[in-house]
C-alpha cells in the first residue's frame, strides 16, 4: 500500500501536469485544445474530494476522445499527439497515493516529448523544458512525502535548488551524449505525416487563397551567403512549378517528376550559400534560383521543381551552389509545349482576345509581346491584397474592370495572355526576396515573401523568368520597404523601435538552429573539421562517447568521493595519518585516546616515537584546547602529513 | 547479504558499505526516457532527444545523490531502557554525519518497524523506534536498516548496520498476581528508631536528633544533652522463593516472581530473591537491587523438557 499524499503535495502534482499538456495543447487544433483542457479541468474539479464515478469518468473520455475523432480526419503524428493529450487529461482522475502520483508523472513527460515533434520553436521548447523541471521538482516533493517528511515546511526554493543540482550533476553526461552519441543517418521507422497541414508553400494555386501565407511573419528558412550576394531582384527562391489551368486552380504536372530533368545552362557569377529551412511537414523544397547541382536527398523534376526524398519534419540544412540561368530547356519537347499553351476553353474571351491582338500586331517578336503585357500592368494596375472574389471570368475583369491585386492575379494573367498570344508559359510559386538581418549578417525569407511568377519560352533561352508583380510593386516583392521588415507590425501596433529587437531574438533562433536543431548524422560526422578531421566514423564516435561517458561518470564518482570527505584539513591529516599506522597494524582503537594511542604505537616504532607523541599532543591542543590560530592548525596539519611511521 | 560480524559503536557508514538499486517506479522511469531517447534519435529530433537526455542524465544523477544521503553518516549510539516483556522497547538511534551536508527523511528500520530521522548539519538526529517485544531474555539490536529514496524515488539507497549491543527484557509480571507472601506476624521485628510511640531508651545526644526527640527534663538533671530513642516495629523482610511458586508454569513462575517483586518495591517493602541454583540476592530494596532482581528473572533459564 502505497503512502496518501497530503493536499499541498497534490497541488504540486496537479500543477507539472497542467504546465506539461500547456504546450502540447498549443499545438492541437484549437477546439480539440480546447475540449481537452475542459475535461481536464472538470476531471480535476470533479475527482478533487471524491473518487469519479467510472461512468462520469468513461464519459469524460468519450468526450475527450470525440473532440479528437472530430477535429483530426485521420491517423496521423498529430492525431497520436491530440489523442495523447486526451488521455492525460483524464489522468488525474487517480491522485490519492504517491504511486498514482508517480504514474501520473511519468505519463505527463510525454506531453512536452510529444510537442517537441510537433513543433522545435522556442516558446515550445521553453515550456517543454519548464515543464520538465517542475516534473523533476514534484518527483522531489513525492519521494520527501513518502520519506514522511514534514510537508508544511517544504520550501520550493530548496526543491528547486536541489533540482538544480541533479540537472547540473547530469548535465556534462547529457552533453557528452548530445554531441557525441552516434545519430541514426535515417529513420529506422517513418514519422507519420500530420493529418492536418501547417500554412506554407502549396502545389497548388487558387488565386484568392494564398492570404493567410502572405500575412505569416513566420519565418520559413535563413540563408547565410559565403561569397557574392545576389541583389534582391534576383532572389528568387523556386519552388514548385504549375501548368495546367482550368479558370480556377493551377496545378502541377505529374509526368514530368520521373522525366530526365531538361538542360540548364548557368553563367556567372556564382552564388553560394547556406540555407537552414524550417519543418514544413512536405517536401517541397524552395532554393535560389537556379541551383547548380540537385543536392542529395532530393529528386528534381524535369521543369526544376526539387522535392526531398522524406519530408521535412525537422529543420534542414542545405550547402548549395546557385548562379543566374542561361538557358533552361532550349529544346522544349512537344508534349509540355502543348501543355504549355493549353487554356481552358469558354474562359476569359476578353483576355484570350487581348493575347491573340497582340500576337497578330508583333507578328514573330515574342519579346515584344512580353514587353507589351508588362508595359500595360506598369502603366494602368495598382497591388493591393484586397481583391474582390473570383468569378467565371475574374482575369476578364481584372485585366479590363478591376485592374488590381496581387502576385496569383498578376502571373496568372500574364500566362493566359502569352498562352493566347502563342507563347508557352508557366506559373513558378516560391518566395522572393528576404530580409537582411544585420545583427549575425544573413538573410531571412519569412512565409509572407511566398511568391508566384511567371517562365515564358524563349527560342533560344527557353524559359524566361518574368515577374509581372515586379512591375507593379518591386518594393513589396523584395522586402524593401520599412512597413514590410519583420517585427514592425506587432500586436501594440507599428513600432520600427521594435526592429532590433527581432533582429537579435532571430539571431538567436539562428545560433540555437546552427548548435542544436541542425545537428544530425551529417552535422556529426563533419563535427571536428576544424580540427582536420573531414569525416568522423560511426565507430570514432562511439569510441570518443564511451571516453566522454567515462569521464562524465567519473565526475559523478568523485562527487561521491568527495561528498563523505571530512571538512576539516587538520581532522583529514590526522586520520590519515591513523590509516598509515593501521597499516604496520598499529591503528588507533575508536575509544583510544590521541596521546595514549601516540605511546602505544611509539613503543612498537621507538625510532618515529618522539615525533608521533609530539605530534599527537598538538593535534589535542590544537582540537579541544580554545584559540589556535589558523596558521598553526596549517602548520601542524602539514606536519601530520609528512609524518610517515 | 552476508552478515557481517558485530560491529562496534561508533558505525562509519562509507562508501562501500551503501547499496543502490532502482525502485519499480525507478526502473518505469527507465523504460520511460528509454522510449524517449530511441523515438527522438529515430525522428533525428534534437529538442526531443535533449529532453531524454536531461531526464535520463538527472535520474542518474539522483542515484549519486541517494548514495551521498547515506555515505558519510555514523551512527553514534544506540539506546534503550530495558522494558517488560509486552511492552515497545524504545530503541533511540542517534545518527551524526562528518561532512556539513544536513540529511533528511532517513527511514530507519529495526527489527521490521520503521522509524524517520533527519540528521541537521553539524547535528546528531535522533530516530526513535517502538521495537515489540515478546519474550523475556536477551534482545539484541539484530540488523539496523538506513534507507532512503530521496531525491526523486527513483533508486533505493541503503545501508545495513549490525551494532553489537542488546538489552534484556524482563518477564511479564502477573497481571493482578496475589499479594505478598508474608510471613507470619510472630517474626515480627522492631529496631530503635527517632520516632515512634514507644520509648526505648534514653541516650546522649548526637548530631542531627530532631528537636523534639531531645529529652529536656532528662537533660536538666545531667551534664549533657540527652535524646529519647523509640522502638519502631518493621515489616519483615520478604522472602520470594522460587520454591513458593515452583507448583506454577516455568513461565508463569516467573511472571509471578516479577509481580512480587515489583510489588514489594512499590510498597518500599525489603525482599530477598531466591532462584534456583543461585544465591539470594538480597534482602535490599532500591532500584538497584529491583533491577538486579528482574535481570535475574530474565535470565532464567527456559523450561526444562
Amino acid at each position: 500500500m502505497s503512502a496518501r499524499i497530503d493536499d499541498g503535495t497534490r497541488r504540486w502534482l496537479l500543477a507539472a501536469w497542467a504546465l506539461c499538456l500547456v504546450p502540447l495543447l498549443l499545438q492541437l487544433a484549437p477546439v480539440t485544445a480546447l475540449a481537452t483542457a475542459t475535461v481536464g479541468a472538470l476531471t480535476v474539479a470533479m475527482s478533487w474530494r471524491h473518487t469519479l464515478p467510472s461512468v462520469l469518468k468513461l464519459t469524460l473520455i468519450a468526450l475527450a476522445v470525440g473532440a479528437v475523432v472530430a477535429n483530426y480526419p485521420g491517423i496521423g503524428r498529430d492525431t497520436g499527439c491530440a489523442l495523447l493529450a486526451a488521455l492525460l487529461a483524464i489522468k488525474p482522475a487517480e491522485t490519492a497515493t504517491v504511486r498514482d502520483a508517480r504514474s501520473l508523472v511519468g505519463f505527463a513527460l510525454f506531453a512536452p516529448f510529444s510537442t517537441f515533434l510537433l513543433d522545435a520553436g522556442p516558446a515550445s521548447l521553453a515550456l517543454g523544458f519548464i515543464a520538465a523541471l517542475v516534473s523533476l521538482l514534484v518527483l522531489l516533493r513525492l519521494s520527501d512525502a513518502e520519506a514522511g517528511l514534514d510537508a508544511v515546511h517544504w520550501s520550493p526554493r530548496q526543491a528547486l535548488l536541489a533540482i538544480g543540482r541533479l540537472a547540473l550533476t547530469g548535465l556534462p553526461l547529457a552533453l557528452a551524449a548530445f554531441w557525441l552519441f552516434p545519430r541514426l543517418p535515417g529513420p529506422l521507422w517513418g514519422l507519420p505525416d500530420r493529418t492536418l497541414s501547417k500554412p506554407g508553400l502549396s502545389e497548388r494555386m487558387t488565386p484568392g487563397q494564398w492570404l493567410d501565407a502572405l500575412n505569416d511573419d513566420t519565418v520559413a528558412m535563413r540563408i547565410r551567403f559565403t561569397g557574392i550576394v545576389p541583389a534582391r531582384s534576383e532572389m528568387y527562391w523556386r519552388g514548385a512549378v504549375l501548368w495546367d489551368f482550368d479558370g480556377a486552380t493551377w496545378l502541377p504536372a505529374p509526368g514530368l517528376v520521373a522525366r530526365r530533368a531538361a538542360d540548364l545552362a548557368l553563367q556567372p557569377p556564382r552564388w553560394r550559400y547556406i540555407a537552414d529551412v524550417e519543418p514544413t511537414d512536405d517536401r517541397l523544397l524552395a532554393l535560389l534560383e537556379f541551383p547548380a547541382s540537385a543536392p542529395t536527398n532530393t529528386q528534381r523534376s524535369a521543369d526544376g521543381t526539387l522535392h526531398t526524398t522524406a519530408p521535412m519534419t525537422a529543420l534542414t540544412r542545405w550547402q548549395m551552389d546557385a548562379a543566374p540561368m542561361q538557358s533552361f530547356a532550349a529544346d522544349l519537347p512537344l508534349d509540355e509545349r502543348q501543355r504549355a499553351l493549353a487554356l481552358p476553353r469558354g474562359f476569359n474571351p476578353r483576355t484570350v482576345a487581348l493575347g491573340q491582338q497582340w500576337r497578330r500586331e508583333a507578328g514573330g517578336n515574342d519579346r515584344a509581346i512580353i514587353l507589351r503585357a508588362l508595359n500595360m500592368v506598369h502603366a494602368g494596375f495598382a497591388y493591393s491584397l484586397t481583391v474582390p472574389p473570383p468569378g467565371r471570368n475574374w482575369i476578364d475583369d481584372f485585366v479590363f474592370e478591376g485592374k488590381v491585386g496581387y502576385c496569383q492575379q498578376f502571373s496568372t494573367a500574364f500566362v493566359v495572355e502569352m498562352r493566347a498570344a502563342g507563347i508557352p508559359a508557366r506559373i513558378v510559386t516560391g518566395y522572393a526576396g528576404g530580409y537582411h538581418n544585420p545583427v549575425g549578417d544573413y538573410w531571412v525569407v519569412r512565409n509572407s515573401d511566398a511568391h508566384a511568377w511567371a517562365e515564358a519560352w524563349l527560342p533560344g533561352q527557353g524559359w524566361t523568368r518574368v515577374d509581372p508583380t515586379a512591375a507593379v510593386a518591386p518594393d513589396r516583392i523584395y522586402d524593401t520597404l520599412a512597413d514590410r521588415a519583420p517585427g514592425a507590425a506587432g500586436a501594440l501596433g507599428r513600432f520600427a523601435a521594435l526592429r532590433p529587437v527581432w533582429e537579435v531574438s532571430d539571431n538567436l533562433r539562428r545560433g540555437w538552429n546552427d548548435f542544436v536543431l541542425g545537428f544530425n548524422a551529417d552535422t556529426q560526422a563533419r563535427m571536428f573539421s576544424a580540427l582536420g578531421i573531414q569525416r568522423v566514423t560511426p565507430e570514432t564516435l562511439l569510441a570518443l562517447f564511451a571516453f566522454a561517458m567515462a569521464i562524465a561518470l567519473g565526475w559523478m564518482l568523485w562527487l561521491l568521493a568527495r561528498g563523505e570527505r571530512v571538512r576539516d584539513p587538520l581532522l583529514r591529516a590526522w586520520h590519515a595519518l591513523d590509516r598509515r599506522y593501521a597499516r604496520k597494524g598499529l591503528g588507533r582503537e575508536p575509544d583510544e585516546p590521541a596521546e595514549a594511542w601516540a605511546q602505544r604505537a611509539g613503543e612498537a616504532r621507538p625510532t618515529s616515537r618522539s615525533a608521533l607523541l609530539a605530534l599527537a599532543r598538538r593535534f589535542s591542543g590544537a582540537r579541544y584546547a580554545p584559540g589556535t590560530g589558523s596558521a598553526e592548525r596549517a602548520s601542524l596539519a602539514r606536519d601530520l602529513r609528512r609524518h610517515r611511521p | 547479504m552476508r552478515r557481517r560480524s558485530d560491529e562496534t559503536l561508533p558505525i562509519r557508514i562509507d562508501r562501500r558499505r551503501v547499496y543502490v538499486l532502482p525502485t519499480r517506479f525507478g526502473l518505469a522511469y527507465m523504460l520511460l526516457v528509454g522510449t524517449m531517447g530511441l523515438g527522438a534519435l529515430n525522428y533525428n529530433n534534437n529538442p526531443a532527444f535533449l529532453l531524454a537526455l536531461l531526464l535520463g542524465t538527472a535520474g542518474l544523477a539522483s542515484l549519486v545523490f541517494a548514495h551521498l544521503q547515506l555515505s558519510g553518516l555514523r551512527m553514534e549510539s544506540l539506546a534503550a531502557d530495558p522494558v517488560h516483556a509486552g511492552d515497545p522497547l524504545d530503541l533511540r538511534i542517534a545518527l551524526v554525519a562528518d561532512d556539513p551536508r544536513p540529511r533528511q527523511g532517513l527511514r530507519v528500520v529495526a527489527d521490521g518497524v520503521v522509524a524517520v530521522a533527519d540528521v541537521p548539519a553539524g547535528r546528531a538526529g535522533i530516530a526513535r523506534i517502538a521495537v515489540p517485544t515478546t519474550h523475556r531474555g536477551w534482545f539484541d539490536a539484530g540488523r539496523v536498516e538506513l534507507a532512503t529514496t530521496r531525491p526523486l524515488g527513483l533508486a533505493l539507497a541503503w545501508s545495513w548496520l549490525f551494532p553489537a549491543r542488546g538489552w534484556l527484557v524482563y518477564p511479564r509480571p502477573e497481571r493482578d498476581g496475589p499479594p505478598l507472601p508474608d510471613a507470619p506476624a510472630a517474626g515480627a521485628r522492631t529496631r530503635p528508631s527517632v520516632a515512634g510511640d514507644d520509648i526505648h531508651q534514653i541516650r546522649p545526644y548526637r548530631a542531627g536528633d530532631p528537636m523534639r526527640a531531645i529529652a529536656w527534663k532528662a537533660s536538666a538533671r545531667s551534664t549533657h544533652l540527652l535524646s529519647r530513642e523509640y522502638e519502631q516495629p518493621v515489616d519483615a523482610d520478604v522472602r520470594l522463593d522460587w520454591a513458593r511458586v515452583r507448583m506454577l508454569e516455568h513461565e508463569a513462575a516467573i511472571s509471578r516472581l516479577t509481580h512480587w517483586v515489583e510489588l514489594a518495591e512499590r510498597l518500599g517493602r525489603r525482599y530477598a530473591l531466591q532462584l534456583p541454583g543461585q544465591s539470594v540476592l538480597g534482602p535490599a530494596r532500591g532500584p538497584e537491587h529491583l533491577h538486579a532482581c528482574l535481570d535475574a528473572l530474565a535470565r532464567m533459564p527456559e523450561a526444562p523438557r
